[in-house]
Order: structure tokens, then C-alpha cells, then sequence
């Protein structure tokens, strides 16, 4: 017997209604984690995303949205009279600065609190933020040489010890994307990175192409400390997000822990 | 000694530049975004003039570059985020961090617990140097918005 052709009594085709309306407002919440995902994952504050996501979720006529992001997940809860609550959670894994993906994302925030777009075209919109291009690897290779030498004279460093850490800055860009693939957590990254960069600077010096291996080391540390980190970490702290703030300042310990670890190892073999 | 200051402020503006690359941020913004690392790194050596400590120098310098940041923000129409953390580079303790790190490797407590010391109190600066602006600014913004959604109700 086909039960679509059964007549619906007034309160099942209004809990049928109901229920395709719990059904959008998830695909809506959907989206809306993404764009919390992909903002948190471009180095936006804990309290922006959070800020966006209640926003987008009034936006789109929740009567109450509960919203907690720390670095490693986001948890929203939305309330309607007609369907009760509704939660998604997202579990988040990596962060990689982006502050140009972070603008655009932003913009599209408030297109979407302005112009309510369907569940459809706001990935659409994602997607075409999502495929905006990044710097290229020969950029980044400039890049790397840029901060190391930078780093390295404005520490004090001679002209020679900042040559010496931008060529090496660039071999650490290669070292990196040769381990890209390799998932191994950012911990031993860093620890081969750090003990490359430790290595050449050390045999720079040995051939006469540095003066001191404290000077290139610098520039190189530069590149890989997470002082950016620790500082936004406490920003995290102080603006009232202690959670996400404790986090990022232990991971930021651990990884200059991890740093300093594979210098102290490369000076030892040199 | 004049050399050793245009030496460093012209590294910190090429290092800015450099994280602001590292970074993504684009074209116009390129530049500005470095400057503030300029303009940072200024006002550090210029507050050096009245004060000695390093971290008071941080804060002032951490407040400049948060107006800076702030102001651009609202002219460019993009976040001031963008502007805030490139420009603080220069500022950013990852030297001292990294020597706090090497003192607790090789056993010296003592210097380890002086230079982790110093290298919070310099974030500590940092941090809060960025929030007493930013938080002003959003004061001022959303009394601005209450005053114009009293106006458009009357």
C-alpha cells in the first residue's frame, strides 16, 4: 500500500511540515559550521567565530543560538518553538594563517546576515572562496628567504649571516614540503626542520660562509617559533576565552620546546 | 648608533612584509600591513627615549600599532586582524622565547625562569596593548549603532 497516497489528517502534514523544516534548518547549520570551520582554520579569533556563527544563525531566524568554539571543535545548539533544539558539533584539525581567505570569509558573512541566501548558494559562495589562490611555491621560497634574512640582520647579524639564513631558509621550505604528506602531527616537522636549519648553519660558519651561528640560527628560528601564536594566545586569554587561549599557549610551549630541542641536537653534531 | 636603528627598522619592515607573504595577505595590503611593522618597530625605539622597560615600551608600541590597525580597518573595509598581527611581528617575542626554551635544555634553571619570565610579560604587553584599543573601538562602534537604530525608531 503507498503511503504518500494515504490522506493526511490537518496535524501530519503539520508535523511533516515540521519536519522538513528541522531538516533545512540543519542543512542551514551545515553551512554555517563550515564557514565557522574554514574561518577558525585561517587563524580567526575564537570570539569572531563565534560572534559569526551566532550571528548567521539569528540571521536565519533561530530564536536562541548557543554557540562554543574552542581551537579543537565548535559546538552549536539553535532553538526554534517548532522544532526544539538542533545540534552540530565539528571537530577542527589543523590552522594555517590565511588572512586573506579570513577577509573574504568575513565579507561573506555579512552578505549572507544581509542578503539570506539558500543552504545552496552559500557553498557555492565557500567554494569559491575556498579555490581563491594562494601564494604559489616560488613565492614562498622568497618568502622564507625574506623573514631569515630579515631576521637575521635585524638581530644583528652581518650581511654574510643573513645570506647564509636566507639560502637556508629556503632549504627548510623544500625540507618542508617534501614532509608535507606525511602525517605526523606538527611536532617532528618542526624537531627536522630545526635540526637541518641548526646543521647548515653550523657548517656555513665552518667554510666561512657566516660569521656566527647564533646570528643565521635566528632568522631560521624566526620562520619556525610560534611567537605569533603565543602572543594571540593570550590575547584568547584576556578577552575572556581561557580555554582555547590555555591550548594554543601550551602548544605554542611545546613546539618552541621542540625547536630549541633540535638546535641544541644539531650543535651537538657539528 | 643611528645606523644600528635605520638597520633595524628597515629589517622590520622587510620581516613584516616577509610574515605578511607567509601570511596571504594581498596586494595594497601588502604594503600597509608592513608599514605598521615600520610604525611598530618606531615607536618601540622612539618610547625608548622616556622609558627603559622593555615590556612599557611594547605596550606603547602595541597600542600604536592597534589604532593603526583599527583605522585602516574601517578606510580598507576589511578586518583589522589582518593589519594587527602582521604589524606586530617585529614585537613578537619569538627570540626571547626561544632562548627560554634553550636555558630550560641545557638544565639553567635560573636563566630559564628569568628569560620565560620576561618573554610572557613582553606577550603580556603585546596582548593587552592590542585589547584596550580594540575594545575602545568597538565601544565607540556600537554606541554609534545604538544611536542610529534610535534615531531610524523615532
Amino acid at each position: 500500500m503507498e503511503l504518500s497516497n494515504l490522506p493526511l489528517s490537518p496535524e501530519q502534514a503539520d508535523r511533516l511540515a515540521v519536519m522538513a523544516e528541522a531538516e533545512r534548518a540543519n542543512e542551514y547549520l551545515y553551512e554555517i559550521l563550515d564557514i565557522g570551520q574554514y574561518m577558525l582554520q585561517s587563524g580567526a579569533e575564537v570570539s569572531r567565530v563565534e560572534d559569526s556563527i551566532r550571528r548567521l544563525c539569528f540571521a536565519f531566524g533561530a530564536e536562541r543560538a548557543d554557540v562554543l568554539t574552542i581551537t579543537a571543535s565548535i559546538v552549536v545548539t539553535v532553538y526554534s518553538h517548532r522544532f526544539g533544539a538542533l545540534t552540530q558539533t565539528r571537530r577542527i584539525a589543523g590552522m594555517k594563517y590565511d588572512l586573506n581567505r579570513l577577509e573574504l570569509l568575513n565579507q561573506l558573512c555579512r552578505l549572507i546576515c544581509s542578503e539570506h541566501p539558500s543552504p545552496e548558494e552559500m557553498h557555492e559562495a565557500l567554494e569559491q572562496i575556498m579555490a581563491v589562490p594562494q601564494y604559489g611555491f616560488g613565492i614562498q621560497l622568497v618568502t622564507y628567504a625574506l623573514i631569515s634574512s630579515s631576521f637575521s640582520l635585524f638581530f644583528g647579524g652581518s650581511v654574510l649571516d643573513a645570506a647564509a639564513s636566507g639560502v637556508i631558509g629556503i632549504l627548510l621550505k623544500y625540507l618542508e614540503r617534501m614532509i608535507q604528506g606525511v602525517d605526523a602531527g606538527p611536532l617532528l616537522p618542526a624537531m627536522l626542520c630545526s635540526c637541518l636549519g641548526g646543521l647548515l648553519a653550523g657548517l656555513a660558519v665552518r667554510f666561512g660562509l657566516g660569521d656566527s651561528v647564533d646570528m643565521i640560527s635566528i632568522g631560521n628560528i624566526m620562520l619556525l617559533i610560534p611567537g605569533v601564536a603565543l602572543t594571540n594566545s593570550l590575547r584568547d586569554m584576556f578577552s575572556g576565552n581561557t580555554i582555547s587561549g590555555l591550548m594554543r599557549f601550551i602548544e605554542a610551549i611545546l613546539l618552541a620546546l621542540t625547536i630549541a630541542c633540535g638546535f641544541a641536537l644539531a650543535a651537538s653534531l657539528v | 648608533m643611528n645606523e644600528k636603528y635605520a638597520m633595524e627598522l628597515a629589517t622590520a619592515f622587510l620581516g613584516s612584509l616577509g610574515f605578511a607573504m607567509l601570511f596571504h595577505v594581498r596586494r595594497e595590503k601588502l604594503l600597509l600591513a608592513s608599514l605598521g611593522g615600520l610604525l611598530a618597530w618606531g615607536v618601540y625605539l622612539l618610547a625608548g627615549i622616556w622609558w627603559t622597560e622593555d615590556v612599557v615600551r611594547y605596550f606603547a608600541s602595541a597600542v600604536t600599532l592597534t589604532i593603526y590597525g583599527e583605522t585602516l580597518a574601517r578606510v580598507v573595509k576589511c578586518p583589522a586582524t589582518l593589519f594587527i598581527i602582521t604589524a606586530s611581528i617585529p614585537l613578537i617575542p619569538g627570540g626571547s622565547l626561544y632562548h627560554t626554551m634553550k636555558f630550560f635544555m641545557e638544565g639553567k634553571f635560573d636563566a630559564f625562569s628569568q628569560q620565560g619570565l620576561h618573554t610572557v610579560l613582553l606577550a603580556v604587553a603585546i596582548a593587552v596593548g592590542i585589547l584596550i584599543p580594540t575594545s575602545v573601538f568597538r565601544l565607540v562602534q556600537q554606541a554609534r549603532r545604538q544611536r542610529a537604530a534610535s534615531r531610524k525608531s523615532v
